[in-house]
């Protein structure tokens, strides 16, 4: 197993992005799966499937896809079960379920820490873990963060520290054929100007998150090939 | 206590308001009228509002109110049973499930049912089942939800009369309807259809003949389908008890039966020109 | 015939309708169901509301209680919204402990409170460190017919601005607090948070105030909340098909139109129960 490390920091645009990196197939016993790091978050994501599926969660013309969150330490309470719902109706719309009938896919992110724009994280590590099981999907997506500072500054990716001192904290997930906003979860009071902007920076960080995605994609079968 | 991680969690414990109310705790006359007007030792009971098809999702569903006592109750079904081990080919089965809102009693109850929500659902579905021709439902099971949004006492009565209501709204053939009445036995005289501080008030004076009786009643048929008693009372006062809660019964019968006429004349289709 | 045809292929039935811009139960796109609003109706609770969209009911009862203060925050109270989706509401929901769509529910009323700070946790602190308020805010479905969060919003909403706060005083002898349920007064309500939702049907199609079964037919779903000033509170959009920013932008617009409807609907309700008092 290699680790491939990539540093996607740049200061054009106004977005600026912590350290990523990303390892995938780490984890022999799942399908699927992918470590993320984005600064110090970092999420563990392992995907099974398709496999066969209870009789009561079957659903006839696609696949049933679970997500399931474990948190650091605890046992995981509402605020994960939120987040849960968000990633797998994100993930629903990007795989192409239908090819799979009858089926079960499941989905697991654990934490490994904290460090801000978890959400975010987990989106990441659930897109690369789903490539790395080599289901198919309609586009790819990607989380980003965008944290409104009390001065009306925008940052993205921000750290738990920023996270805190923000007066609003919005994540979208966004796909990479069009560019649009699959998901959105947000924190926080704003306008409907600054959410116009924080979509725009969004989706400019989008583009290098893909690129980072592309990139460590290819180093990491550059050596296999 | 387990954390309930399915939930929005508060503080680990907080404190009911009534322990800290200063005022001299109220006590009940112990003869003549009552609180709320109505008199001792009468079949007096609290005025019911009542309706029928109320919820779109289910199949049938009533609501009731006496006083400030307010349920609503679902019924769902006749369906395939879901646990097919279960499966009777002979008969139905009858599932009653009836539960307090966390806001319904003056102190905040929890989400998660209690014994003592377990023990009325067992008395609502051991009333209901003699009523209901499950033998005609092989395979199948009809589920009966019962939520009490507000208890001003007496709530497992009127949750049985608005059980069998509902039940009759979703069009479960029945023997007959079933009526619920329960009255507060104290000493030599009787509350029917008590209110909640009457119900629990602690300051009953002890003595012979303290207690409460509930009695479910089939009115066509003059049958009891169900009787729960607790405290001590005599062999005859029970016995007057349980006729003056079948009086009772009579008493709602034809409210119940005017609500029923109403939903139906409601759904079925307008009389055809021709 | 058409019965047949809703139950073999609901999806083509419902895109017929839309075709011709309109929905089988004869509303336009935009338009929301009718909405009724009962307040004051369980005197259990301290507070409580009854809201109807269409057939979807929910009820909402406060209850509060007494507790200490966390040491994180010793000047701020608690505020503990949960949603029930009882197996009464509908045939779609399990009994016991509750599923995902109503714990997202929960959180989604939990992250309403604080991003728009509709009650401010430090109005419900009682003592510094000692004494505060916890307010149980309990919603039950009573009837399932989609959208939940919106029905939810307005009943805790109304339910917060007819809870009225006894007056609490802490005896100096014994150091224990003393209610007065004669004295109250009102919550203070600093801010109006009312959501609004929306479905993507086919990827394109956008519409308002969805049913159960539009919900279970859409690819996508949206709610928008957003308080007086126009300020959002929320867009929760938990995933889906995408949406462009120059459709979101519409339903912002639809939002803000519905915050005012809403407003006055509360205020003729909460003006005709003091004014019956």
């Amino acid at each position: 197993l290699r680790t491939t490390m990539e540093v996607c920091s740049s200061d054009g645009f106004n977005v600026t992005l912590r350290e990523f990196g990303c390892e995938q197939c780490l984890l022999s016993r799942p399908d699927g799966s992918s470590s993320f790091i984005q600064g110090d978050t970092s999420v563990l994501a392992a995907v099974y499937g398709p496999a066969e599926v209870k009789v009561s969660k079957e659903i006839y013309d696609r696949a049933t896809l679970e997500v399931v969150i474990q948190t650091k330490v605890g046992l995981p309470s509402v605020k994960e079960r939120s987040q849960e719902q968000c990633v797998r109706e994100t993930c629903e719309a990007s795989l192409l379920s239908s090819l799979h009938p009858r089926s079960s896919l499941t989905l697991i992110l654990q934490v490994l820490h904290n460090d801000g724009s978890l959400l975010s994280c987990f989106l990441n590590a659930a897109c690369m873990a789903f490539m790395d099981a080599g289901l198919p999907m309609s586009c790819l997506f990607c989380g980003v963060t965008c944290a409104i500072a009390s001065d009306g500054q925008v940052i993205t990716d921000p750290t738990a520290t920023q996270e805190k001192e923000s007066r609003a904290l919005l994540t979208f997930a966004i796909d990479s054929t069009e560019q649009k906003v699959l998901m959105s979860s947000t924190k926080g009071s704003f306008s409907v100007h600054e959410l116009q902007e924080c979509i725009a920076i969004s989706q400019m960080a989008s583009e290098k998150i893909f690129q980072f995605y592309r990139e460590s994609v290819q180093r990491r079968y550059s050596k296999t090939l | 206590m387990p954390t309930d991680t399915k939930r929005v969690r508060g503080p680990e414990v907080s404190q009911s308001l009534s322990r800290f109310i200063c005022k001299p705790e109220t006590t009940l006359p112990s003869d003549g009228t009552r609180a709320d007007g109505r008199n001792r030792d009468q079949v007096d009971v609290r005025p019911v509002f009542v309706r029928c098809g109320l919820v779109s999702q289910a199949k049938g569903s009533a609501y009731i109110e006496a006083g400030n006592t307010k349920l609503i109750c679902c019924v769902y079904g006749p369906k395939e049973t879901e646990r097919k081990d279960e499966t009777d080919m002979k008969c139905g089965r009858l599932f009653a499930d009836m539960r307090f809102a966390p806001f319904s009693c003056p102190e905040r109850g929890s989400w998660i049912q209690g014994s003592q929500e377990k023990d009325l659902s067992l008395m609502v579905l051991e009333s209901l089942q003699p009523a209901v021709c499950l033998h005609k439902y092989p395979r199948s099971q009809i589920d009966v939800n019962v939520m009490v949004l507000e208890n001003n006492g007496s709530a497992l009565a009127h949750a049985i009369t608005c059980a069998s209501l509902a039940l009759a709204d979703a069009g479960i053939e029945m023997y007959d309807l079933v009526l619920g009445c329960s009255i507060r036995q104290d000493g030599a005289s009787y509350l029917i259809d008590p209110t909640f501080l009457e119900e629990s008030g602690s300051n009953w004076a002890s003595g012979e003949n303290q207690g409460s009786l509930t009695v479910s009643f089939l009115p066509s048929l003059n049958q009891i389908s169900g009787l729960q008693s607790d405290g001590e009372m005599g062999e005859e006062t029970l016995t007057a008890g349980v006729r003056t809660c079948i009086e009772g019964c009579y008493k709602l019968y034809p409210v119940i039966q005017q609500a029923l006429v109403k939903a139906v004349r409601g759904a079925a289709p307008p009389p055809s020109e021709s | 015939m058409a019965a047949g045809f809703k139950t073999a292929e609901p999806l083509e039935y419902h895109r017929s309708f839309l075709k011709e811009n309109c929905r089988p139960d004869g509303r336009e796109l935009v338009e929301f169901r009718t909405t009724t609003l009962n307040i004051g109706s369980i005197s259990t609770a301290e507070g409580s509301a009854l809201v109807k969209i269409g057939n979807t009911t929910v009820i909402c009862g406060i209850k509060m209680e007494l507790a200490n203060p966390s040491v994180e925050a010793p000047n701020k109270g608690y505020i503990v919204p949960n949603v029930d989706l009882p197996p009464l509401c509908s045939s779609g929901f399990r009994p016991g402990a509750p599923g995902e769509q109503a714990q997202a529910a929960s959180q989604f009323m939990a992250d309403i409170i604080e991003s728009s700070e509709v009650v401010k946790t430090e109005d419900l602190c009682i003592e510094r460190g000692k004494l505060c308020w916890v307010l149980y805010c309990d919603l039950m479905c009573l009837d399932y017919d989609g959208n939940l969060l919106d029905t939810c919003t307005i009943a805790l909403l109304a339910a917060l601005k007819n809870a009225q706060l006894p007056e609490v005083t802490v005896n100096a002898e014994t150091s224990l607090p003393e209610v007065d349920l004669k004295k109250r007064k009102p919550l203070q309500i600093h801010r109006h948070p009312v959501a609004s939702s929306f479905c993507v049907f086919d990827n394109s199609i956008l519409i308002v105030d969805p049913t159960g079964e539009e919900e279970r037919l859409s690819t996508a779903q949206l709610t928008v909340v957003t308080d007086e000033d126009g300020r959002l509170c929320s867009v929760h959009k938990p995933g889906g098909t995408s949406l462009s920013g120059e459709r979101l932008q519409e339903c912002i617009s639809r939002a803000q139109v519905r915050h005012r409807e809403i407003r006055k609907l509360i205020d003729k309700v909460a003006q005709s129960v003091t004014s019956g008092k």
